[in-house]
C-alpha cells in the first residue's frame, strides 16, 4: 500500500501548491520561457496596430471605392483592395477590434461565470452542489461547437448572438473545472490551518482559495483564446456571426471567397492574421501553463 | 474478471443512455424557445397558407402542442423514438427522410478524417519520441504548433486554392463519393492531428520515464522495445479519452468544412435550414450529433476499458 502510494505519486504531478502567486517572481521565470516571449511579442505587436490603426490608416475599413478594385498590394494600398476597393490593410486593422475583442470578451465572461459557479458550487456543498453541478452535465451532454450551432439557429445570425452562443455553449466546463480546483483547495494545509486559527470561511475563500482557483482557470482560459478567436472568424466566415460591411477576418474571408485566384492576397492576409493572433495566444497560454507547472512541482 | 467486465459494460451503457435522455431534453428545448409559432410554420410547409381555426386547432391537438411542457416533451420523445422528427418548414418532407439522405456522405468524410488523424498522430507522436531531441521531433513540434494556430476552415481554404485549383488535384465540386473524399478527409486530419500528436508524444514521453520503463532501459531493452512495449500502452488513455471529446468538434466542424469544399452532406444542409430558420430541421441535426456524440464517448470508454482492467471498477 505504501509502496503503490510512493509509486503513485511519482507518475503524477503533484497538486499546484502556490496559494499565492508573487508576479516579482514570475515574471523572470516567464520572461526566460522562449515561445512565451515569441507570443508575447506576436501579440502585443498585433494589439498595438489594432489599437494605433485607425488613428493612422488612410483609408475607411467599409468605405468601397470601385476605382481601385482588386489592387494587388503596392505603395497606396499595403495589403492591396478587395473586390469593392476597400482597401485590406485598414479592414484587418478594423477587423482586429472584432476577431480579438470578441474572443478575450468571450473568454472573460465565461472565466467570471465559471469562477462564480465553481466557487460556489465547490464552497457550498450539498443541494447548492448538486443542483449547479446537474445543469452543468445537461450543458455538457451536447458538443460546444453543435450547442452553438443550435443556439445560432433560435436567435439567428448576428455578432451579438454569435457571442452570446459561444458563451452558453463553453461556460459549463469552466465551472466544473472551477468546482474541482476549490474542492481541492479546501484541503491545503494553509486552509486547514486557516480554518483552525478560527478565520471565517468568507475570508479564506477570498484570501487562500479564490487566487489559486483564479489563477489556475486564467491559465485554462488563456489556453483557450486561440480556439475562441478561430471559432469566432469561423463562424463569421459563415454569415454566422459579424455582419456586413463590417471587417472581421473570417468575414473578411467568405466576402472575398470567389476572388482568390485571380487576388490570393485576399486569401493570405487575413489567413496570416489569424494564424499569428491565434499562434500568439497558444504560445502565451503554454508558456503560462508550463511556468505555473514547473512552480507547483518544486 | 469477465463478471466485472460485464458489469462494468452495464453501468456505462445505463449511462450513455442517461446522458443521451439529458440531451433530448436539452435538444427538445430548442424549439419551445424558437420564435414563431410552430403550427402556423407548419401549416405554410403543408402548402395551407390560410388555414382556419379548426385546423390550427387540430394540428396543435395533434402535437400535443396545447398540453403542459413536460407532456409536449413526453410526445415529443415519442414520436422521435419512432424517428418522426417532424416535416421541414421549407420543404413539408420528413426531416428524418432529408437527413438520411445525406448523411452517408457526411459520415463517410468524417470517418475518413478521423481514420486518418488517429493514424497520422499515432505515427508522428511515435516518430518523435523515438527520435526525441532530433531533428524528426523538433519537425514534429513546429508541425503541431503551427497545426494548432491555423483554424481547419482556413487550412481548408488554403489547401482548396493552392492544392485543388492550383495544382490541379482533385476536384472543385465533388460529387460525396469515396473517390473524391480523400482531400476533404486528409485537410480535416492534418490539422486536426496536431493536437492529437501533441498530447500523445508528451504522455509518451511521461509514460517512458515511469520506473518500469527507466528499469528496462537499463537492463539494456532496445529504445523501440521501451517505446512499443512500455511507453505505448501506458501512455496511450489520455490520447483515447482526446479522441472521444474530439469527435463532438469533428461534427460541430462539418459545416464548415462541408461549405468550403461543397461536400453534399449533412453539415451543408444545416447551413441552408438555419438561414431559412428551419427550425425542425435544425433540431434533428443537433440531436443526431449529441446522440453520435454520446456514442462515440461510450465506444472509446469501452475500448478503454477492455486495455485497463482497472477502469472497470466501481468508483
Amino acid at each position: 500500500m505504501n509502496m503503490l502510494d510512493r509509486f503513485a505519486s511519482v507518475a503524477r504531478p503533484a497538486p499546484p501548491t502556490h496559494d499565492t502567486v508573487h508576479w516579482r517572481r514570475l515574471w523572470p521565470r516567464l520572461l526566460r520561457h522562449r515561445g512565451f516571449c515569441i507570443g508575447l511579442v506576436l501579440g502585443l505587436a498585433l494589439l498595438g496596430l489594432a489599437a494605433i490603426g485607425p488613428f493612422i490608416a488612410p483609408y475607411e475599413p467599409n468605405w468601397p471605392d470601385y476605382a481601385a478594385a482588386l489592387r494587388a498590394p503596392e505603395p497606396a494600398h499595403w495589403l492591396g483592395t478587395d473586390a469593392t476597393g476597400r482597401d485590406v490593410l485598414a479592414r484587418i486593422l478594423d477587423g482586429a477590434h472584432r476577431s480579438i475583442g470578441a474572443a478575450v470578451f468571450v473568454l472573460a465572461t465565461i472565466f467570471a461565470i465559471g469562477l462564480v459557479v465553481g466557487a460556489v458550487a465547490g464552497m457550498a456543498g450539498g443541494v447548492v452542489d448538486t443542483v449547479l453541478m446537474r445543469l452543468v452535465d445537461v450543458m455538457m451532454t451536447l458538443p460546444g461547437l453543435v450547442l452553438a450551432f443550435a443556439i445560432l439557429g433560435i436567435l439567428g445570425p448576428g455578432f451579438f448572438n454569435l457571442l452570446l452562443a459561444l458563451v452558453v455553449a463553453d461556460w459549463a466546463y469552466y465551472a466544473r473545472l472551477a468546482r474541482s480546483l476549490t474542492l481541492s483547495a479546501r484541503t491545503r494545509p494553509d486552509v486547514i490551518a486557516a480554518r483552525m486559527a478560527g478565520i471565517g470561511w468568507g475570508r479564506i475563500l477570498l484570501g487562500h482559495i479564490l487566487p489559486g482557483v483564479a489563477l489556475q482557470l486564467a491559465v485554462v482560459a488563456t489556453l483557450g483564446i486561440g480556439g475562441m478567436i478561430s471559432a469566432i472568424s469561423g463562424f463569421s466566415f459563415l454569415g454566422l456571426g459579424v455582419q456586413p460591411p463590417y471587417a472581421e477576418w473570417g468575414a473578411m474571408l467568405a466576402e472575398s471567397r470567389f476572388y482568390f485566384p485571380i487576388a490570393p492576397w485576399l486569401l493570405l492576409v487575413p489567413a496570416g492574421s489569424i494564424f499569428i493572433a491565434v499562434l500568439s495566444a497558444n504560445l502565451i497560454g503554454n508558456g503560462l501553463r508550463d511556468v505555473l507547472e514547473a512552480k507547483g512541482r518544486t | 474478471m469477465t463478471r466485472e467486465l460485464a458489469a462494468a459494460v452495464l453501468r456505462r451503457l445505463g449511462q450513455a443512455v442517461l446522458t443521451a435522455l439529458v440531451a433530448s431534453t436539452l435538444v427538445w428545448a430548442l424549439l419551445p424557445l424558437a420564435p414563431g409559432d410552430p403550427v402556423l410554420r407548419l401549416m405554410e410547409a403543408r402548402h395551407i397558407l390560410e388555414p382556419n381555426d379548426l385546423q390550427i386547432a387540430n394540428l396543435r391537438a395533434e402535437l400535443a402542442l396545447d398540453q403542459p411542457l413536460p407532456l409536449q416533451y413526453a410526445n415529443w420523445l415519442a414520436r422521435a423514438v419512432r424517428g418522426d422528427l417532424s416535416i421541414s418548414y421549407r420543404t413539408g418532407r420528413p426531416v428524418l427522410e432529408e437527413i438520411s439522405e445525406r448523411l452517408p456522405a457526411t459520415m463517410m468524410l468524417l470517418g475518413t478524417a478521423l481514420a486518418a488523424s488517429i493514424l497520422l498522430s499515432l505515427v508522428l507522436a511515435l516518430v518523435a519520441v523515438a527520435w526525441r531531441d532530433r531533428w524528426p521531433d523538433r519537425l514534429i513540434l513546429l508541425y503541431t504548433q503551427i497545426g494548432a494556430a491555423i483554424p481547419t476552415f482556413v487550412f481548408a481554404l488554403l489547401v482548396l486554392q493552392y492544392v485543388i485549383v492550383g495544382a490541379g488535384i482533385g476536384r472543385v465540386l465533388p460529387q460525396g463519393s469515396l473517390a473524391l473524399v480523400l482531400l476533404p478527409a486528409l485537410t480535416v486530419a492534418v490539422d486536426r492531428a496536431a493536437g492529437w500528436t501533441q498530447l500523445l508524444r508528451a504522455s509518451l514521453i511521461e509514460a517512458g520515464n515511469a520506473n518500469h520503463a527507466l528499469v528496462a532501459r537499463a537492463r539494456g531493452a532496445s529504445r523501440w522495445h521501451v517505446i512499443w512495449h512500455h511507453a505505448l500502452p501506458n501512455g496511450i488513455l489520455p490520447f483515447l479519452t482526446a479522441i472521444g471529446v474530439s469527435i463532438g468538434a469533428l461534427i460541430g466542424g462539418a459545416p464548415i468544412i462541408e461549405e468550403i469544399f461543397t461536400w453534399p452532406g449533412l453539415g451543408r444542409y444545416v447551413l441552408q435550414a438555419l438561414s431559412a430558420r428551419d427550425y425542425p430541421v435544425i433540431q434533428g441535426f443537433v440531436l443526431l450529433s449529441g446522440l453520435s456524440y454520446v456514442a462515440a464517448s461510450l465506444a472509446v470508454d469501452l475500448v478503454a476499458m477492455m486495455l485497463y482492467p482497472r477502469l472497470r471498477k466501481s468508483s
